[in-house]
């Protein structure tokens, strides 16, 4: 197990470097550069040559990279061009509200596509689980952009019960717990109705597999009743790749974040990486590549380690 | 089964995702949905503007923001812009970028795979480690990442969407090169003193067409994805152009007005769009798989 982890790890970690330097290399090779965005393109050779010396952009090409490495090992992710504050601490202040955010969806997401995977599963081919089936294909093909715009038609523009946008109601002095809940509302809706989709169908087809096999036979004909073979035996065997798939989605649901989160103006990590694509802010764009691989890899360690748990016949594999 | 097991769709891919969830209707009825709905999208993009050949950016400043009616049938913008003209020619910025781009995409992937398939060795792990570092992160980070870098315009887009979405291709032709290289009639061929491009492009290529096309129906349906989303965060097709990503973003900045005519026909086509990608490739993966 520990080697298998390992050895993971290990070559998770040689994929993130590669990607980090192609990135890196991408940014700094790219004619304008950093000092346009800044001054704009009109900016004068002069200003130019004081705004890279002032960002250390004056150095050949391989210093500037050794330079990032030796201040990521310091724990210094450099500083953003536009905002002037350090990237470490931005992220950071953005993390918590992306977390928040992708906590209460993920398990939300699980909590929904168990239900309707077992319906799925135990009336496989008959109309509740077609039923289900539908609207799964029907939500995956819809863009978020379009979950999210008609969340926000129906719910805050039509309906109005619930907040549009931002994290917090601004003009409220000291907005409460119940301000924050009312806010994550729609945004968490949009990420878990189109995550369920794809996640309950994979529960179902590993509910209707596992109902296929011998032991569920064996344990009926000792007399177990079904809905106890069902959640002491067949649920337990058929959420491994449900947590296979999980951990693998970890990056998909960031990538419905920084649309999502842009629709809403949430103010998490994927909102903070499209306004600094927007502003060509470099250094937080590069740092947060580099998170959201680090995410990759922890998703899919995470999910190796809850398999791990689930059938410690997977650690030997 | 087998069959499925060498005909799934690249992984990751989320056309292909979306396709594997469909098994339960039947192949024929999905084909036929999946073409037709292809057909009316085309029809939109390429043949619409000749249909209602109204000029989508005329100005109509006493008719801002209205709600359709018999003279503009799908309503208009903040600017008074006719929407079903604007959709239509949003139609032709949104095909004529993520065609070329899927096609790019396809090539990009095949020769990739089969160079890693067929090369030596040490290419192969090159290729193959590279490839791992860019699948590490879905696509749509990368691709709003360069789409910050580069100066946007039809052509850089179609690079960077072409350039982008090629890995999950370029692992399943690898895949499968290096499954069918050891069969007989590979290594016959090889012995009768044929070169590598020759094998490639006679037996390989042959063999895996059924694949590379289900594939190349998906990339479609995730290049128009992709070049929608971009545009919706204002990094893919830039202004004057229209397109239905930022068509359905206009409408977005503007929400608190209740426009639903200015967000529902976009991305309703969009959603169409996608459904005909899916619904095709899995249409053909249904046949094929059977058939053999």
């Amino acid at each position: 197990m520990i080697r298998m982890v390992a050895s993971r790890m290990a070559s998770s970690s040689l994929s993130i470097v590669i990607l980090v330097t192609l990135v890196f290399f991408m940014v700094h090779l790219t004619p304008g550069g950093p000092a346009y965005s800044i001054l704009g393109q009109k900016a004068t050779a002069a200003s130019v040559a004081e705004v890279n010396a002032r960002l250390g952009l004056n150095v050949p090409i391989w210093q500037q990279y050794a330079v990032w490495w030796w201040h990521l090992a310091h724990g210094q992710l450099g500083y953003s061009y536009l905002l002037s504050r350090p990237v470490g601490a931005l992220l950071w202040q953005y993390e918590i509200n992306t977390l928040v955010f992708y906590s209460v969806s993920i398990i939300l997401s699980t909590v929904l596509s168990i239900i309707l995977g077992l319906i799925q599963g135990v009336y496989y081919g008959r109309w509740p689980a077609r039923i289900i089936g539908a609207f799964q294909l029907g939500f995956y093909a819809l863009p978020p952009f379009f979950v999210a715009a008609i969340l926000v038609l129906w719910f805050a523009v039509g309906l109005k019960i619930l907040p549009a946008n931002g994290i917090v109601d601004l003009r409220e002095a000291n907005p409460g717990i119940g301000s924050y809940a009312a806010h994550l509302v729609l945004p968490v809706t949009t990420i878990t109705l189109l995550t369920v989709c794809s996640l309950s169908r994979y529960f179902g087809e590993a509910v209707h597999e596992e109902l296929g096999k011998e032991y569920v036979r064996t344990a009926a004909a000792k007399g177990v009743a079904f809905p106890t073979i069902l959640i002491r035996h067949v649920i337990r065997n058929a959420l491994r790749p449900l947590v296979t798939i999980l951990g693998l989605s970890f990056p998909y649901i960031f990538t419905g974040g920084v649309i999502v989160e842009s629709v809403f103006n949430y103010p998490g990590l994927g909102w903070l990486m499209w306004r600094s694509a927007l502003s060509q802010d470099y250094p937080i764009l590069i740092a947060i590549v580099l998170v959201i691989g680090i995410l990759t890899v922890v998703g899919n360690l995470l999910a190796d380690l809850v398999n791990g748990l689930l059938d410690p016949r997977a650690s030997y594999e | 089964m087998s069959d499925q097991l060498t005909m799934t769709a690249a992984p990751g891919a989320p056309a292909a995702r979306l396709g594997r969830m469909f098994t339960w209707a039947s192949e024929r009825g999905t084909l036929i949905t999946g073409l037709t709905l292809s057909g009316f999208i085309l029809f939109i993009g390429f043949v619409g503007p000749f249909i209602y050949p109204v000029d989508p950016f005329a100005i109509h400043p006493n008719h801002a923001l209205e709600a359709p009616s018999l003279a503009f049938p799908f309503g208009t913008d903040e600017l008074g812009r006719d929407e079903l003209a604007l959709l239509l020619s949003g139609g032709l910025a949104t095909l004529i970028v993520s065609l070329p781009a899927a096609v790019l995409a396809f090539v990009v992937g095949v020769a990739y795979g089969l160079a890693s398939g067929l090369g030596p060795a040490w290419l192969d792990r090159l290729l193959m480690r590279l490839l791992d570092a860019v699948l590490a992160l879905p696509s749509l980070i990368i691709l709003l990442f360069f789409a910050s870098l580069v100066t946007l315009n039809n052509t850089s887009l179609i690079l960077l969407l072409g350039f982008i979405s090629w890995p999950s291709l370029a692992r399943l032709v690898r895949n499968e090169t290096m499954a069918q290289k050891g069969r007989d009639f590979v290594l016959a061929t090889e012995q009768l003193g044929a070169g590598r491009f020759y094998i490639a492009r006679v037996h390989l290529l042959r063999v895996m067409a059924p694949i590379l096309v289900v594939n190349g129906t998906f990339m479609i349906g995730d290049a128009i994805f992709a070049l929608s989303a971009l545009s919706f965060l204002g990094l893919g097709v830039q202004p004057p152009q229209v397109s239905w990503g930022s068509l359905l973003e206009t409408g977005l900045d503007i929400i608190a007005l209740n426009p639903w005519w200015m967000i529902l026909p976009p991305g309703i086509v969009v959603f169409a769009a996608l459904l005909a990608a899916s619904l095709t490739g899995q249409g053909l993966l249904a046949r094929w798989g059977n058939r053999r």
